[in-house]
């Protein structure tokens, strides 16, 4: 009998917490109860890149992490991760589905994971305290907090805003004092943060669609008999369906919720320009062939 | 006294010196760090991205160069009433066992410390664009100190010198 | 058995003198080689333990309370002080309060401003015919306000061990009001002692001399002002606010005062960097320690062993707050909220207690503990500056404990005390 420790930075009842939960639930159905899933919520085991080590060392063998962290280390993790690389959450469900997704999922192996399933992470959209964003002038000079992230950087400065890295607990009252005049995600961050109790106009834009994965360490991985793995990847799927319902329900709270508050959501506007200022950005992060082919199959998948 | 172990401490002396100079150092040049950043985020309006993970890395230096300083100078915080009760014999006994498990931590800082940083040596840390291993350095300098301090102490006190008590005045000043 | 490791390890290295960060290392460390689990994970929690872009408030803070200690700003804010309130009945005894309330409002050390504020009152008060004990008492119980009265780094290490997501700026908030209602009941505790024993009062200096100490006080005053100025409008964050407190403390002694020359400056960074050093590593192996009790499920458990005692969160807070006020005897402050917010945080929360409202609860406690023996360290601050033993200190210091007490419970059972100013701002 095995239980495997799962960690998540998410409270609890958030719809990725929910999933694993769910996997779990699942695994120990079809395994007469050998294997099941323990779910370490909100951050108790440390940030992202800090479990992301355990995991390496088999301290935590499952992980549910964003795309940011494995950016460095993973290769092809970072298509992903670029701006406007799909078109919206469908496009990206239909590539992530696919053999792209797979490919990406495998290239975790050489590094100590096993790459088991992508969750959703919604659309990154920007929302501020000073003026509707309806084109990209508007961003001009506009301090916007970012994730510390090359890419994210480097896109804020070819929308020609101010890119301001800071730490997610100081973004709420730093947009209420102006230090910032916005930030950036998605609806139920926005919501469940309470930054749209300060900062009034969001911009549906969606410039970040990243996925978010769900891995298992390697040594753990390894422990395992080919059927339990076998098993173990299968839950791993199975939970995906779920966690899509979860997170369209989750979704929608929010929105209705931020909208109820008063908040004037732009949701009309001509992504061309924003697509058309990230040349750069590609230019400077998309290097190998590997990544350049990842990015044309993505392009071409309808 | 032996003239080895005078020569040593003496070495050592220039050591925990040299770090606490450089601890210092770390300390204002983070103090320059942050007050650009608030200067060209508010008056220039373009934020250094790098300010923030430099200063986490010149904390680490400070704060693991200054704990391996405090090891020598005894300013860690430590509770020891019971040993107000022993005799000085089973007091002398028992700071050795602490300062043998304070030694093996400082190894272990080290050791793994230099694990963390191998593993991390080909990741390139955002927004500086150096290798990862250099967050792990100062956990594996402050290491080293601390176990080298740590096994003077041992030395000290098995040659009949004076240690400085945790809690209690520096060496040089009680000794 | 693993937990019966870690709590054993601990408290035998603990009893034996070794350094309490070492306590808390060496104790995670024999509980993960006793599990089997790859010792390295526990050095990867010290290392990301300290490596927080918040925890350098920590720093800076220490850092701007040794330069206003060694550059005479300290000393200015406590003239004001005795101009201020030196008239009122135990006349001294209300100025060491008042000028904890000052430098309370720049600096969050208690055992900067007992020192600072110890060192200068004390030969004072005995010079005017108190008793040495009453000073000491009246210092020591007092430096808690500092604690409570934004800025705060304990409170920056308690978002930080809530998990780095609590506002920093809501908890500097949500301390002001417990922080002054402490300064009033102390000041009652002060009155009623001082006529009891017949203190005097001192003379009102009269409004130019008033004015005067005012004007000698304005550059210290004015960081209260730009902290909270420079944060509110925007030019910087909380934390932040550290490192301008820092650089505008270094103006002031350098350019206003010319108190600060380099032997003094060498002085201050070294005091700073050991401060630091030692209360950054127990943080870090306290990540460590905390990482394992996450992992043991501890907190969880003690949930449901609670839940089984009482429904009533009354009753819990009660609970609680002795709890910490026994450990507060025992251990410092800084490890101590490291070590027990993963543990009681859940367990308040699970009660419906607001995490924000949680935190004034914990520093108040803990700062309480600072001045109970055997491990008090603003009382041992205090008893070096006056001179008497910890015992001549502790017989007499009763009635400021009973309102310190007494202001816990209000707080812990008036939630609106530290909720209410941060809720304005929201
Ligand atoms: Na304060
Ligand atoms: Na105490």
């Amino acid at each position: 009998e095995v239980t495997l420790k799962s960690s998540d930075t998410h409270p609890d009842g958030y719809p990725t917490v929910e999933a694993v939960k769910q996997m779990g639930k699942l695994l120990e159905e079809r395994t007469d109860g050998r294997i099941c899933v323990e779910v370490f919520h909100s951050a108790q085991l440390g940030e992202e890149k800090d479990t992301i080590e355990q995991t390496k060392f088999g301290v935590i063998d499952l992980n549910r992490v964003s795309m940011g962290p494995f950016n460095n280390l993973v290769e092809e993790t970072k298509v992903v991760s670029l701006p406007y690389i799909f078109k919206g959450v469908d496009h990206m469900h239909t590539v992530m589905d696919g053999p792209i997704g797979d490919e990406i999922l495998a290239a975790f192996e050489p590094h100590g994971y096993v790459g088991l399933a992508f969750y959703d992470g919604g659309s990154r959209s920007f929302y501020n305290k000073v003026k509707p964003i309806k084109s990209i002038e508007d961003l001009e000079g506009m301090k916007v907090r970012v994730m510390q992230s090359d890419i994210f950087v480097d896109m804020m400065s070819a929308l020609g805003a101010n890119a301001t890295p800071m730490p997610y607990g100081e973004v709420y009252s730093s947009i209420q004092t102006g230090v910032i005049d916005g930030a950036e995600n998605n609806w139920p961050s926005y919501e469940s943060s309470g930054h749209f109790e300060v900062a009034g106009y969001y911009t549906l834009d969606e410039h970040l669609i990243v996925p978010e994965v769900l891995v298992m360490s390697k040594k753990s991985w390894d422990n395992l008999s080919p059927e339990d793995q076998a098993a173990v990847r299968q839950a791993a799927k199975d939970s995906v369906p779920f966690m899509r319902e979860q997170w369209q329900a989750r979704e929608k709270a929010s929105e209705e919720k931020v909208r109820a508050a008063g908040v004037e959501v732009v949701t009309e506007i001509d992504k061309e320009p924003f697509m058309a200022a990230m040349d750069s950005v590609y230019e400077k992060h998309v290097t190998s062939e590997n990544l350049k082919d990842l990015v044309a199959r993505i392009r071409a998948t309808d | 006294m032996q003239p080895h172990l005078k020569f040593t401490a003496q070495m050592l002396r220039h050591v925990s010196t040299a770090a606490l100079w450089l601890a210092g150092g770390g300390l204002i040049l983070m103090t320059v760090f942050i007050t650009a950043q608030v200067f060209m985020r508010y008056v220039m309006n373009d934020s250094l991205v790098w300010s923030e993970p430099a200063s986490v890395i010149l904390m680490g230096w400070f704060i693991f160069l200054g704990a391996a300083v405090g090891i020598r100078e005894g300013y860690h915080l430590s509770f020891d009433v019971l040993l107000y009760f022993l005799p000085q014999g089973a007091k002398l006994v028992l700071y050795s066992i602490s300062d043998a498990v304070v030694a093996a931590f400082g190894a272990g800082m080290a050791w793994y410390g230099a694990e963390l940083a191998l593993s991390a040596w080909d990741v390139k840390l955002p927004s500086l664009g150096v290798s990862g291993a250099v967050d792990f350095l100062p956990l594996v300098g402050g290491g080293c100190l601390v176990f080298l301090f740590s096994i003077e102490r041992l030395m000290r006190r098995a040659a009949g010198l004076p240690t400085a008590r945790f809690g209690e005045d520096p060496i040089e000043e009680a000794a | 058995m693993e937990p019966v490791i870690l709590f054993g390890t601990f408290t035998v290295l603990l009893l034996i003198g070794t350094p309490v960060a070492f306590c808390l290392g060496a104790a995670s460390l024999a509980t993960v080689l006793y599990m089997g689990l790859p010792p390295v994970v526990v050095f990867q929690r010290l290392n990301s333990g300290v490596s927080v872009f918040a925890l350098m408030a920590i720093p800076f803070f220490i850092f701007a309370g040794e330069l206003m200690v060694r550059g005479d700003i300290a000393r200015r804010l406590v003239a004001l002080a005795g101009a201020v309130v030196g008239h009122m009945r135990g006349g001294l005894g209300q100025v060491n309060i008042t000028a904890s309330v000052l430098f309370g409002g720049i600096s969050g050390s208690a055992a900067a401003d007992a020192t600072a504020i110890g060192g200068l009152m004390i030969p004072q008060m005995k010079e005017k015919g108190y008793s040495v004990e009453y000073g000491v008492n009246v210092t020591v119980v007092s430096s808690i306000i500092a604690l409570m009265l934004p800025p705060s780094h304990n409170m920056i290490i308690y978002s930080i061990s809530a998990g780095g997501r609590l506002s920093i700026a809501d908890l500097f908030t949500a301390g002001i009001l417990p922080g002054l209602l402490l300064a009033v009941s102390l000041m009652v505790t002060a009155w009623f002692v001082a006529r009891r024993a017949g203190y005097p009062t001192e003379r009102f200096p009269g409004l130019s001399a008033l004015g005067a100490m005012f004007i000698n006080a304005i550059p210290g005053l004015l960081l209260i002002g730009i902290i909270f100025g420079g944060v509110r409008s925007g030019v910087f964050t909380a934390s932040e606010s550290s490192c301008i407190a820092a650089v505008y403390a270094l103006l002031v002694t350098t350019l206003a005062y010319r108190t600060m020359h380099w032997p003094e400056f060498v002085a201050a960074t070294k005091a700073a960097v050991r401060t630091t050093a030692m209360v950054l590593l127990v943080i870090g192996c306290a990540a460590s320690f905390g990482w394992l009790l996450a992992f043991l499920r501890i907190p969880a458990e003690l949930v449901a062993f609670m839940k089984g005692i009482s429904e009533n969160p009354l009753i819990i807070l009660l609970m609680i707050n002795i709890v910490l006020l026994f450990l507060g005897t025992f251990m410092d402050m800084s490890p101590l909220i490291v070590i027990t917010t993963p543990i009681f945080l859940p367990v308040a929360t699970a009660f419906g207690v607001d995490p924000v409202h949680f935190g004034v609860i914990l520093v108040l406690n803990l700062g309480i503990g600072l001045c109970t023996p055997p491990v008090g360290t603003v009382l041992f601050v205090g008893c070096a500056v006056g001179r008497i033993s910890v015992w001549d200190a502790i017989r007499t210091i009763w009635p400021f404990y009973g309102a310190a007490i007494f202001t816990l419970l209000l707080v812990t059972y008036i939630p609106s005390l530290s909720l209410w100013l941060p809720s304005l701002f929201h």
